[in-house]
């Protein structure tokens, strides 16, 4: 019998210019629930792919059930009945449950014995019964792009438990959950683990950790720190040896002091591509010096509305008035010199042009303006001198400063140039989108404060954001969207995380 | 008339087809295809070199190699395609541009090695590969019956094979485990890399589909348009293709529909000039209906396409 | 050591060397394009070979033939220079066409209609200006401008269909092509047609942009004015798109449409802008082409320098300069292919499969410097530990 169900040993992986697990050894037992905590970019997602078979270690062994193992490809790792519950879910899109679950592994049958095709009906029934057995409930022909996140969650992890896997492990799976929905998915994980399954729980979020996991390794920068026994940790410890020096998880706030209206948006609608309207009916007044922070699940068209008030999109139906002015039908030039700025969610395909060099990018929004242009010609010299001013004033890293090409840059160093650009436009308005979405905690935290330093300085900002402890944190004022409607606004102080997560799910009552 | 203008019009339609779903197959599983031109092209180049050659030199009529031109065409399309293949995939090409290359190294290629091999083998200078007549043959009773018998009259050999080969093509993709990892490439190839399936490979064979397929499309239009093989071949048919499955939102039986409208748009067009005995110059004008009704089709339906989700993404195992 | 250990060591200098040639990012744009044409020449030589002739002496003829090197004899009133001078009207309208695709590939666009574009700017510039009385002074500049107009026109229709209706533009402008072909095939066999020359017939010389025939030094040379024209516009555009606003929004909007609608831009307005552009210059590769090279329009023929400007401006890395480099080599073999073929016999149309091939190895740049940029760090690494063994 072995000890260690599975056993990872000097593992050590490399990918250009970076070391993503260094010497990292983990021994996890039958049956218990093991957590990889580490901040974004501390190597838990490249050891758990290592594991899963996505990629090869380039020195270290895996030791599984007491035996020796290359894990060579997901299909190898699956007949070691290994299965993974990614971040961002692999699903297509435009098929239903069970096409996706069978995936890779489907039934056939041969019509009058020689011509194959894929026993969908058969599969239906299957899914249907491992659906009922786990208690994961999900329509078998129901299409992914028509299910909301927690149910295409339900889809993958049925994925797993379809090959017959033992070994669970589950990446950043609370990312995108309300707090209720967070707590019926860990209450799934408890009851797997009491039907036999060996859970890895990677993870970022202490509390959840707390809640459910018997141990905890903890990464850092690709180094393993410490392996505690959750029960008798701190959630301070552990946050401690997670940044690796003290961390205060609360941001300091002075009391709001709200100005004047500064937008005002009134009965907003505006469709989609395919004629769906996805933001319905929206009203709300911004005033300056004031958070006024979005919460609700991914997709239930929050985006779509920052990028609506910002001029992405066209609106079907209201009005958007900035500071008294109606700018509804603006375009996003004219909008950015009325005086917003806009920290979009996608960084890589709005905010930055990736070819471009970082002076470029930091002049994106003024280089049509003098002094950057005279005449319809660029000075160069004046746009790499403000570019200069930036990097120095915000900290932003680069290999060849103002020359990099910013496909090169880290990615929190790609938020740091966007922050810094849009916050020196100093508008009025601000709009940020998930900001401090894949960054360390130590970025996180510098965002948060600037956030919270423009509201001080007079702006108004709207925060759209997925994480409820971010805008439980800093937020004035909190709105609820669900299915393109704001079913409440309040004041922060009125509102209970419980209270803002119903809301999130649509109870209204 | 209305005879001639469904028996002409099906007989442009039906390699039109096949080619088109040559490109649903590429396009599906997430590979750009504009290279259909070059591929038919090529595809039918080998064909005729092939029969052209084995005619000559085992004295066998042209005419009994037909069916050895089809397959041949294939063979040469499949050939020729895993240039496309290997540009999109092993060596991540920008796809638009590897199609354009595709087409254009075609032309150069055929045209030089039709008249080389003309001037070698044949001692003549030629840049054609004469592949003589088909036969064609009507359905006894079906074609009796007025109007729609004309679907079964004055029929070519080759739209019988590709009427088969789409079916069975329909088939495999909407019915078989190919044609699901297939479309769910095009769709979302980490998830079908996550399933532990090899993207590449499925990319790969798709690319192949399509090559033979348009191989086949161009050797059929060699024999009913001109019954030889030249530089003529290079039409801009393989760009209609591409029309009609974007018209058809890469789906198989809606991409058919297109593809009948464009071989009903052309002979209708050449049965009016004979109605209104336009002099000859006037057939040019003709010749640009298929191209207009292309332009005018996809005006009213490209605003409304739904590609393929991952469609011209190079997929990169390492990115996440 | 082990003679394993002996044999990677060979592998990595032989590697080490080649990247010494190529590694250096900054020359890449010409170290790059350099190896690809050796690589082509190479692959037409083993082709030429198998064709049981001696590669090197029938590229040595190809370049004799455009006017590189010195034949052994010229005609009456001929010499290298002539050949060159020759060379120099024939790259012309590769030059313009070649700026057209490049300006369309900065824009994120696919102008494969600059043949089309070239054939309607050709004929309308002929019926109007090239079958009238107007002396020199005149025609030359109205045929150059009514070149732009027509072909900015059709450029702007494709890149307004694909703005509006997101037409895929290589879809429309090959339509294009095909309409235009047979339209104009239709109105010059119908009203301008020459029965001899089966052409349209011949413009007036004042109207024509090459001086053919003149008489200096005892020679006979063709000037190509528009060649002058086309190194200036080539200049031009370089700095256009290194320093002008407008040239910086075409960029952004090639480079990521959605970021640069973020950024203000007018999405839209570029595109349009981007594709008359091109189709200006194509305007004017169609009017030094069928009023320069040639003084008729052969109709139902697509000029194939349409075609070998997508090679060529790949080829230049849509860089201005690089492009002249290009476009001269590729002339030199497009010209040089039928001195080549009497002299080696060997089939002109071994030219079109060489270009075809740069034209192939071009498209793969991309992944040649990806595989470069990976061996250095390999190779560093590899040595990084080398070092601390």
């Amino acid at each position: 019998m072995y000890e260690y169900i599975v056993e990872m040993r000097n593992i050590t992986k490399r990918f250009p210019g970076i070391v993503a697990n260094d010497n990292i050894t983990i021994q996890i037992k039958k049956g218990e629930i093991y957590a990889i905590l580490g901040e974004n970019g501390a190597g838990k997602s490249t050891l758990m792919s290592i594991l899963f078979g996505m990629y090869e270690p380039d020195e270290g062994e895996i030791w599984i059930r007491g035996e020796k193992v290359k894990i060579l490809s997901p299909n190898h790792a699956a007949k070691l009945n290994i299965g993974m519950v990614h971040q961002h879910f692999k699903l297509v899109s435009n098929y239903t449950v069970t096409e996706n679950i069978i995936l890779g592994v489907e039934p056939i049958k041969k019509l009058f014995g020689i011509i194959p095709y894929v026993d969908i009906k058969g599969a239906n029934e299957k899914v249907a019964e491992l659906s009922k057995k786990y208690g994961l409930k999900v329509d078998p022909t129901q299409k992914i792009e028509d299910m909301d996140v927690s149910l295409q969650q339900r889809v993958e992890i049925l994925k797993m438990l379809y090959r017959e896997a033992e070994i669970l492990i589950f990446d950043e799976p609370t990312a995108l959950l309300t707090p209720q929905e967070t707590d019926y998915l860990l209450k799934i994980i408890e009851e797997l683990r009491n039907g036999g399954k060996t859970i890895i729980l990677i993870s970022h979020k202490l509390e959840e950790i707390k809640r459910v996991a018997d141990r905890c390794a903890i990464l850092r920068k690709g180094k393993l720190i410490d392996v505690l026994d959750v029960k008798t940790a701190s959630t301070k410890t552990m946050a401690n040896l997670m940044v690796g020096r003290e961390v205060s998880l609360e941001i300091e706030k002075k009391p709001a002091k709200f100005g004047d209206v500064v937008l005002e948006v009134e009965n907003l609608s505006v469709r989609n591509q395919d004629n769906v309207e996805v933001v319905k009916n929206v009203s709300f007044k911004i005033h300056s010096g004031e958070i006024f922070a979005i919460a609700g699940v991914a997709g239930n068209g929050q985006v779509e509305l920052a990028d609506a008030i910002a001029g992405l999109t066209e609106i079907s139906n209201g009005t958007i008035k900035l500071n008294g002015e109606d700018i509804s039908h603006y375009t996003v030039r004219e909008r950015t010199i009325k005086g917003i700025s806009y920290i979009p969610e996608d960084r890589q395909t709005y905010g930055l042009i990736l070819d471009f060099t970082l002076a470029e990018n930091l002049a994106l929004k003024d280089y049509y303006k003098e002094p950057f242009c005279q005449k319809g010609k660029l000075n160069k010299d004046v746009i790499n001198e403000y570019g200069r001013k930036l990097i120095e004033k915000y900290d932003i890293r680069s290999s060849l400063g103002v020359n990099t090409k910013v496909r090169q840059m880290s990615g929190g160093n790609q938020q740091k140039a966007i922050v810094a650009r849009e916050i020196e436009l100093d508008s009025p308005l601000m709009i940020f989108v998930q900001p401090t979405r894949g960054l360390d905690v130590g970025a996180i935290e510098n965002i948060q404060k600037m956030i919270v330093e423009e509201r001080d300085k007079g702006k108004a900002i709207l925060l759209v954001s997925l994480e409820l402890d971010e805008i439980m944190n800093i937020a004035d004022t909190i709105a609820i969207i669900y299915n393109g409607e704001i079913l409440k606004v309040a004041p922060k102080e009125e509102l209970t995380v419980e209270e803002v997560g119903e809301y999130m799910m649509g109870v209204t009552a | 008339m209305l005879d001639t203008i469904i028996i002409d019009g099906l007989s442009f339609a039906l390699p039109l087809f096949i080619m088109a779903i040559g490109g649903i197959y590429c396009e599906r599983s997430g590979i750009t295809n504009l290279a259909i031109e070059g591929l038919q092209g090529f595809g039918a180049f080998f064909g005729a070199l092939w029969i052209v050659i084995i005619s000559s030199f085992f004295n066998i009529p042209i005419n009994k190699l037909f069916y050895l031109a089809l397959l041949l065409s294939m063979v040469g399309g499949m050939l020729f395609s895993i240039i496309h293949a290997l540009l999109c995939i092993k060596f991540k090409a920008n796809q638009v541009i590897s199609g354009v290359v595709i087409n254009i190294l075609s032309t150069a290629l055929t045209t030089f090695l039709t008249t080389q091999i003309n001037s070698l083998v044949f001692g003549e200078l030629s840049d054609k590969f004469q592949i003589g007549t088909s036969v064609r043959f009507s359905v006894p009773l079906l074609s009796e019956i007025p109007v729609l018998g004309a679907i079964f009259k004055n029929l070519y050999p080759f739209e019988i094979v590709i009427i088969v080969i789409a079916i069975i093509a329909a088939y495999v993709l909407n019915k078989t485990r190919f044609g699901l990892r297939l479309r769910a490439c095009g769709d979302n190839p980490h998830s079908v890399d996550a399933a532990g399936v090899d993207v590449y490979k499925v990319q790969f064979k798709a690319v192949l589909v399509s090559g033979a397929l348009s191989g086949l499309g161009g050797i059929s239009f060699a024999y009913s348009i001109s019954t030889n093989f030249s530089p003529a071949i290079y039409m801009g048919y393989g760009y209609l293709a591409i029309a009609a499955l974007i018209f058809g939102n890469w789906n198989i039986l809606p991409t058919f529909g297109a593809c009948l409208l464009f071989g009903f748009a052309r002979s209708g067009g050449y049965a009016l000039a004979q109605i209104l005995k336009m002099p000859s110059t006037f057939s040019d004008l003709i010749m640009i209906l298929p191209y207009v009704v292309t332009l005018l089709l996809l005006i009213f339906f490209s605003k409304t396409n739904r590609a393929p989700r991952a469609l011209g993404e190079i997929y990169d195992k390492g990115k996440r | 050591m082990s003679e394993k250990t002996i044999n990677k060591k060979k592998e990595n200098t032989f590697i080490r060397i080649i990247l010494k040639l190529v590694g250096n990012e900054k020359w890449q744009h010409i170290t790059i394009p350099i190896l690809l044409i050796l690589l082509s020449f190479i692959a037409a030589s083993i082709i030429i070979l198998i064709l049981g002739k001696n590669p090197l002496m029938a590229i040595y003829n190809l370049f004799q033939g455009a006017g590189i090197f010195p034949k052994p004899s010229y005609a009456a009133h001929k010499s290298m220079l002539t050949d060159f001078l020759s060379l120099l009207n024939y790259m012309t309208p590769m030059i313009f066409a070649s700026l057209a695709v490049a300006i369309a590939l900065k824009g994120g666009l696919f102008n494969i209609g600059v043949s089309g574009q070239m054939l309607l700017a050709g004929f309308i510039a002929t019926i109007t200006i090239g079958y009238s009385n107007l002396n020199w002074g005149l025609a030359k500049p109205l045929v150059l401008i009514v070149g732009m107009v027509a072909g900015g026109i059709l450029g702007g229709l494709i890149g307004f269909l694909k703005y509006k209706f997101n037409i895929n533009e290589v879809v429309s402008s090959i339509m294009f092509n095909y309409i235009v072909e047979y339209v104009l095939s239709f109105f010059i066999h119908s009203y301008y047609i020459d029965p001899v020359s089966r052409q349209s017939r011949y413009i007036s010389d004042a109207s024509r942009l090459t001086l053919v025939n003149v008489e200096l030094f005892g020679l006979k040379m063709d000037i190509s004015i528009g060649f002058i024209i086309a190194i200036i516009l080539a200049v031009v555009l370089k700095r256009f798109f290194d320093k002008s606003r407008v040239g910086f929004e075409i960029k952004a909007v090639g480079a990521n449409p959605k970021g640069a609608k973020y950024a203000g831009i007018n999405v839209g307005k570029t595109i349009i802008l981007t594709m008359t552009l091109s189709g200006v210059f194509a305007g004017l590769a169609g009017v030094t082409y069928y009023l320069g090279y040639f003084a008729s329009i052969q109709p139902k023929t697509l000029a194939s320098v349409g075609f070998d400007g997508v090679a060529v401006a790949l080829l230049g890395n849509t860089n201005p300069y690089g492009i002249i480099a290009s476009s001269f080599l590729i002339s030199i073999i497009d010209r040089g292919s039928n001195y080549m073929n009497s002299m080696a016999g060997v089939r002109k149309e071994i030219a079109s499969v060489i270009t075809g091939m740069i034209l192939l190895f071009s498209a793969c740049n991309a992944y040649i410097q990806h595989k470069i940029r990976m061996k250095k760090d390999k190779l560093e690494h590899v040595a990084g530990k080398e070092h601390e063994e």
